[in-house]
């Protein structure tokens, strides 16, 4: 996650609480939105941005991904994503996503 | 025991200044750990510890290289480290270049160990694998944590003058160094061991790696060789009768460059090889056999080729290292391109 997102990231968490905060991405592969994930929750891997070293443990989750999908209207959902969610490894990034999520995120939800 | 002293080098990216936009960041050093010295001093425990890091733009350094490093080791030297660690750089060629070049500076000047880390495929890795250690990373800096985790370690090893194993269990670069052990099996047991592995389709390590000798691609056709200028080079060891400027027989340490004006055919009154390892005989009765002057006087006067340069060039390639000859190309191939030569036959013995 390039320096710039993780410093909003930050600052938003900051501002509202780490439980008030929902992260949703939408990396085109698993392995790039499990750093993504990685990044929010247990801090940048590559310690070089405003999240080294920084556990925020936030509630993450991939477009692509039921827990989001669920909460959105179903035809904007199908305008919106629909087209990517046919072409994207889905079973991978909810594989990768969810062990991000049981290994760092702070809520058990 | 105090803590081991460390002295951490990073670039711009990693001390979070910014990406290519700041690749001119000049050196400046800062108290304590910044970026990823953050996982180092974690993994090192109450063993060690960064006590300074030393942050510099990757083009600066690359682009400034005697002031950076000139710079840089006064940096170090403030600290008085007991070890420099550079990196790591992943695939990141020119910060890949920069830790090793400063590791490998630190190392002569200051006498302490150094370690760097990068990606096998980085430029930085070839070469410096011979002169500091450097430990084998992923390609991106995703494998952060599983760089520092094999380095930190490693490091510590390093610093307290530990015996250290080979590559493939200390996880660091092949840095061409034999060393004698006595293994568990004899040597033709062992040979069995590996050749049933192969047959079976199994891994199998062998004992004797070859050296990985890069490609050369060819260059595109000559468009008119009725017209151009063709020179020959030989590692086959022709030089004038007598050696006059004793080219070794094995293992040359230079080259030579010799006159063929006039000469139509290589005589045994006029020229012989140098070469060891190989019988002689027929080479010196007619040094032809290995620099063919004679057939090249031929096909100039049919009008074949453009015509035979003047001078040609000659070594031994018995035992000579690739280095050598590849120094030894690099020189005489801009002499060969200023005197307009286009070809170049290449023979051997």
């Amino acid at each position: 996650m390039d320096l710039e997102n993780q410093k909003r990231v930050k600052d938003i968490t900051e501002k509202h609480g780490a439980e008030n905060v929902i992260v949703v991405l939408g990396a085109a592969e698993a392995e790039a939105a499990g750093l993504a994930a990685e990044t929010v929750t247990a801090g940048d891997p590559t310690f070089a941005g405003p999240l080294a070293g920084v556990q925020l443990g936030l509630r993450v989750y991939h477009a692509v991904e039921p827990q989001f999908k669920g909460e959105v209207d179903a035809d904007v959902y199908e305008d919106q994503i629909g087209m990517m969610e046919m072409v994207l490894e889905v079973d991978e990034i909810i594989e990768e996503m969810t062990d991000i999520r049981e290994e760092f995120c702070k809520f058990n939800d | 025991m105090s803590k081991i002293r460390i002295v951490h080098y990073i670039n711009q990216f990693f001390a979070g200044i910014g990406g290519e936009e700041k690749a001119d960041y000049k050196p400046e050093i800062r108290e304590g750990i910044v970026g990823p010295g953050m996982e180092f001093n974690k993994k090192f425990g109450d063993e060690a510890e960064i006590v300074a890091t030393i942050i510099c733009g990757d083009s600066y350094f690359n682009e400034n290289l005697d002031e950076a490093k000139a710079k840089v080791i006064d940096m170090v030297k403030e600290y008085n480290p007991d070890l420099f660690i550079a990196g790591p750089a992943f695939n990141a060629g020119r910060y890949g270049v920069a830790c090793g070049t400063i590791a490998n500076a630190v190392k002569e000047e200051l006498n302490i160990p150094v370690l760097t880390g990068m990606y096998e495929e980085n430029p930085g890795a070839d070469m410096f694998k011979k002169d500091v250690y450097i430990m084998e990373t992923k390609n991106s800096a995703a494998g952060m944590r599983k760089a520092i985790k094999t380095m930190a370690p490693f490091a510590i090893k390093l610093a307290k003058g530990e015996e250290i194993g080979g590559p493939k269990e200390e996880g660091y670069m092949a840095r061409g160094i034999r060393k004698n052990y006595f293994a568990d099996k004899r040597g033709s047991a062992r040979a069995v061991d590996m050749l049933i592995n192969k047959l079976n389709k199994k891994k199998f390590e062998t004992e004797f790696p070859m050296p990985n000798f890069d490609r050369v691609d060819p260059n595109p056709a000559i468009k008119d060789i009725t017209k151009s200028k063709i020179a020959l080079v030989t590692s086959g060891g022709i030089v004038p009768k007598g050696n006059p400027d004793h080219i070794e027989s094995s293992s040359a340490s230079k080259y030579g460059k010799y006159d063929i004006q006039g000469f139509n055919d290589l005589t045994s009154e006029t020229h012989e090889t140098a070469h060891g390892g190989y019988d002689p005989v027929y080479a010196n009765e007619d040094a032809d056999r290995v620099l063919p002057v004679d057939v090249l006087r031929d096909l100039e006067k049919e009008g074949k080729i453009g015509e035979l340069h003047r001078y040609f060039y000659t070594t031994t390639g018995n035992g000579t290292a690739v280095a050598s000859s590849k120094a030894f190309a690099e020189e005489f191939a801009k002499e060969l391109i200023a005197d307009g030569v286009e070809a170049v036959i290449l023979t051997s013995t």
